[in-house]
């Protein structure tokens, strides 16, 4: 790394950490001119107040950390199973016609209807328990890593399947070694799309009943009008979308670390 | 007339060139049976024969769109002769296989494999033992001088390391034929000609058949010991020259001999003509 290297990447930092800063310095600021009832902007003190309230004494009689848990424990679920599964059937839809002729119309019908719009066909079909909740994270991970492993799996070179094929790969060989790193630069882009994707429908998920998770939080103090309640709990989910979407595209860097360097 | 030319559609070598031992003489490793190829209901060759030798290296020369690609596809295997037969060893062609390593134009490496993966790959796919593919990847890259550099990725590496890497890969399968797709046509010229040696040499060592395209005269003379120069495929029709240089081949040298020269402008003629 040179010099001016160097001095590019303390500028990038110096933005990404300013920029945050001064949306949280603008808050405070209108929050303390009093110019907007604390009822639709709270202050940030007002949220953290709310925030150690909730870690001290939980939220509805439940911790704090049991709300955060269930939520990471679906999306995690949701997420792993649907991200295995897509990629499984979208690299196999990109190399295989039939394969990709079977699930073409059927997963086209389904991708354009919104979560929430399957939400009551779901409390009909799986209750309103844990089933219901994950599936629907589950079915839009799912959708969207096949689409990007599909395309992933299509941008294989051909003369890169050609040079596997003249040097003795067999079809397996051809799909683990070639098809599917080929398609890894996708792949990663799709988990990072889709992680944002899952966070964001945990939140209608939740609306499906129960008593915990950062959804039910956010959505049963709504009701109550406890905003400060409503802000922390967003803040809560915005960290853990940040953290997981750095922690892939961190994890994307060393897995494809030839992509953009061809 | 030789024995290449029976049943062909030959046209004569220049006078000068018709001495010297037939390629053909021996058992062939790869030949063509009148082979013809169609594309969309489109003739792009018809009634195409010929034969070469173990150890032989033809140069296939023509300007884009002639179809000197098409006639390194089908023996590779990635195309099937429309009509007659490609046969590598007496035997019909069926599809791609490692006696048929290709060597191709943009390289064609695994960027997320090693220097050292890249080459060991045919090994890999056979599934040979993890010590035999490190020491076979070693003395595959000792023999193309990229000795160092089994470690580093080919996005690390410069074109013309790159290509390296692609004629160690193909060499480690131990091919009965390598095909080589203008694989130096990208590179610049001092890479190109250091190259060009590097393969007389790899080829003196081996004793490895050769089917080199090229749209290089040049390349096609130095390299050769046979030229086909393809300018009516459509009529079966190509122009066979055998090349006359002095051993050792692999000498940047030759590039300066009358002999060199001679060829090179009655090449130079018929391509215009």
């Amino acid at each position: 790394m040179t010099s001016s290297d160097r001095r590019a990447r303390r500028q990038y930092w110096a933005v990404a950490i300013l920029s945050p800063l001064a949306i949280f310095l603008l808050w405070v600021f209108v929050t303390a001119q009093g110019a907007v009832p604390a009822i639709i902007l709270p202050s940030p003190a007002a949220v953290a107040t709310s925030f150690l309230d909730m870690v001290q004494r939980g939220y509805s009689g439940v911790a704090l950390a049991t709300h955060v848990g269930a939520s990471l424990w679906r999306v995690g679920v949701a997420f792993l199973i649907g991200a295995a599964l897509g990629v499984a059937v979208g690299l196999l839809r990109g190399r295989i016609p039939v394969i990709d002729a079977i699930f073409l119309v059927p997963s086209e019908i389904v991708r354009p209807i919104p979560p929430l719009g399957l939400i009551p066909l779901f409390i009909l079909w799986f209750g309103i328990g844990e089933l219901s909740k994950i599936l629907l994270i589950f079915i839009a991970v799912f959708l969207i890593m096949m689409v990007n492993a599909q395309a992933g799996a299509r941008s294989c070179a051909v003369d890169s399947l050609r040079a596997a094929q003249s040097m003795g790969a067999g079809r397996w060989q051809i799909f683990r070694f070639v098809v599917l790193p080929s398609a890894l630069p996708q792949i990663m882009t799709g988990l990072r799309i889709a992680m944002g994707t899952a966070l964001t429908i945990l939140v209608a998920s939740e609306l499906l009943g129960g008593d915990r998770g950062l959804g039910f939080l956010i959505l049963d103090a709504s009701s109550f009008f406890r905003t400060t309640y409503v802000f922390a709990g967003i803040i809560l989910i915005g960290l853990i979308g940040l953290i997981s979407d750095r922690g892939i595209a961190y994890l994307s860097r060393r897995i494809v670390h030839w992509e953009g360097r061809r | 007339m030789s024995a290449t030319a029976k049943g062909l559609a030959l046209v004569p070598e220049p006078a000068g060139h018709a001495d010297g031992p037939r390629a053909s003489a021996v058992r062939p490793v790869l030949s063509f049976e009148q082979v013809g190829f169609d594309y969309d209901g489109r003739a792009i060759m018809r009634d195409v024969s010929f034969a070469i030798a173990p150890g032989e290296l033809v140069a296939v020369l023509g300007p884009s769109g002639c179809g000197k690609t098409t006639i390194l596809n089908m023996v590779a295997g990635f195309l099937k002769p429309t009509a007659g037969a490609a046969l590598i060893g007496g035997r019909e062609i069926a599809g791609p296989g490692p006696d048929r390593g290709v060597v191709f134009q943009a390289a064609a490496l695994f960027d997320w494999m090693t220097v050292a993966d890249n080459i060991a790959f045919s090994l890999r796919c056979a599934g040979r033992p993890k010590a035999e593919q490190r020491q076979v990847a070693s003395e595959m890259a000792a023999l193309v001088g990229l000795s160092g550099v089994e470690g580093l990725y080919p996005y690390q590496l410069s074109g013309g390391m790159r290509q390296r890497v692609g004629l160690a890969r193909v060499l480690a399968a131990k091919p009965k034929v390598m095909l080589m797709d203008e694989p130096f046509s990208a590179l610049d010229v001092q890479t190109r000609e250091v190259l060009q040696e590097e393969v007389l040499r790899i080829k003196e060592r081996t004793g490895c058949t050769i089917l080199f395209v090229t749209h290089s005269i040049d390349e096609a003379v130095f390299l050769g010991d046979r030229i086909f120069l393809l300018n009516d495929l459509k009529e079966g029709r190509f122009e066979e020259f055998r090349v006359d240089l002095p051993a050792p081949r692999a000498n940047g040298e030759n590039r300066l001999h009358p002999a060199f020269i001679r060829l090179r402008e009655a090449i130079y003629r018929q391509m215009r003509h």
